[in-house]
């Protein structure tokens, strides 16, 4: 791995899901059979193996599932960003992810907390969905 | 294989060069996929997530786990062959070891290192003739949830060892109450709680009643991971477990044999369990002395 920025590797079946990060949509596959959203993209539904399948754009918002605060490296490319967060968001529609949760105190999180999604543009062609806690209307 | 003839003698070995070269930081570098992207990494970011959860669910957490790092030093420091052999662990040392992956501190994790393990599987009539005691597999279940923990909703609960912990069960025909003693799969200290709690040692959430007062130690009254296990002695996968159970039913343990010399019960019966990935794959072994 390179030591600078790690970048996603898209695949057949995740371009369109990194191609609507570049656009900040944050689109899943939702199974036009059974109606389950997934993640990750795949070509079957996990839940009743049809092919057909849509895209669907997420309203951003979730909550936190789990979470976890990183104090050591285990890339160079995340020296500088310690401590930092990784958690599993559960979004609106269903599917859950692995993230970042950021723009708030490590220490203020919990499981169950609601969030919506930060984008993070990262080079000219990537933006990750990061999350930060829902902002109050 | 063994019971068609198809074999006579079955060898299950690992060996790793996990620390040399850095072997196992090159194995779990690459598990996660693109979640590196998001600083996601190994097999401690993603029990730590289990645990985490756990947290939530019921009440796991370092005051449980504690118990379960400290235990399992004190049966390394009767195992010369143990890596952390000549380091006790006090509560303080426990706690004061830095962050890791939070909630997960140092003594959390188990160890890297260079090594390997081996046994040998045969039929009961083969074995009556050999050099050594024989040890008896009285029954084996497996389970396997599969999901990876991003999406996986099992991380406090019902893990594989439930359904595999019942299949074991009913295959030997005995209850927990016929159990002498554990050696439990522990890549991490809440991996031993979640386990032991799927396969009913304690009641949900009763983690840290269970394990406090050294019900786990030497003198303690349901032994676990003897030989320090893979937080305290070394990491050979589902075969540091495997290895000690075996090695404890024939008596060559030594030091920290269970029995008089550790004021443990002689053990009959010793349960095993193995797990894969991040709580996605679970075995379950019951074995005897012969």
């Amino acid at each position: 791995m390179p030591l600078h920025k790690l970048l996603p590797t898209p695949d057949a079946d995740s371009k369109p899901f990194w191609e609507g990060c570049r656009d900040h949509k944050l689109r899943f596959q939702k199974c036009t059979a059974c109606g389950e959203v997934r993640w990750p993209p795949s070509i079957l539904c996990p839940r009743c193996h049809s092919q057909d399948t849509q895209w669907i754009e997420s309203s951003g918002r979730g909550t936190i599932y789990t979470f976890v605060v990183y104090h050591q490296a285990f890339h160079p490319a995340f020296k500088e960003k310690l401590p930092y967060v990784v958690a599993v968001v559960q979004l609106e529609e269903g599917p859950m992810m692995i993230t970042n949760i950021v723009g708030c105190p490590p220490e203020s999180l919990e499981c169950e907390m609601a969030v919506q999604v930060a984008w993070d543009d990262v080079s000219e062609e990537f933006s990750l969905p990061k999350f930060q806690p829902l902002l109050q209307p | 294989m063994l019971s068609e003839g198809i074999c006579n003698y079955v060898v299950i070995s690992y060996g790793h060069s996990g620390l040399w070269g850095g072997g196992m930081r090159q194995v779990l570098l690459h598990s996660t996929g693109d979640g590196t992207v998001f600083g996601h990494f190994g097999a401690v970011g993603r029990y730590a997530l289990a645990a985490r959860r756990g947290m939530h669910e019921f009440s796991s957490g370092p005051q449980t786990w504690k118990h379960i790092a400290m235990g399992q030093r004190k049966w390394a420091n009767l195992n010369p062959a143990a890596i952390m052999y000549e380091k006790t662990m006090q509560e303080e040392d426990y706690f004061r070891a830095p962050w890791v992956v939070e909630p997960f501190r140092l003594f959390d994790n188990c160890q890297i290192n260079d090594g390997g393990r081996a046994i040998i599987v045969t039929t009961a009539e083969r074995a009556r003739d050999l050099k050594q005691p024989p040890v008896l597999i009285m029954g084996l279940g497996m389970h396997n949830p599969s999901n990876e923990v991003g999406q996986a909703k099992y991380m406090a609960g019902p893990t594989g060892a439930k359904k595999a912990g019942e299949k074991a069960f009913q295959m030997a025909g005995i209850g927990l109450e016929d159990i002498d003693a554990c050696q439990i799969y522990d890549c991490f200290t809440y991996t031993v709680e979640i386990t032991m709690q799927d396969y009913g040692f304690f009641g949900y959430g009763q983690g840290e009643d269970w394990f406090k007062g050294g019900t786990i130690e030497p003198g303690g009254r349901m032994p676990v991971n003897t030989s320090g296990g893979q937080l305290s002695e070394a990491y050979f996968m589902g075969l540091t477990p495997i290895s000690e159970a075996v090695m404890q039913l024939m008596g060559r343990c030594e030091d920290r044999q269970l029995g008089p010399k550790t004021s443990t019960k002689t053990p009959q019966i010793i349960l095993c369990s193995d797990n894969g990935g991040a709580l996605q794959s679970h075995a379950c072994y019951i074995f005897r002395r012969w």
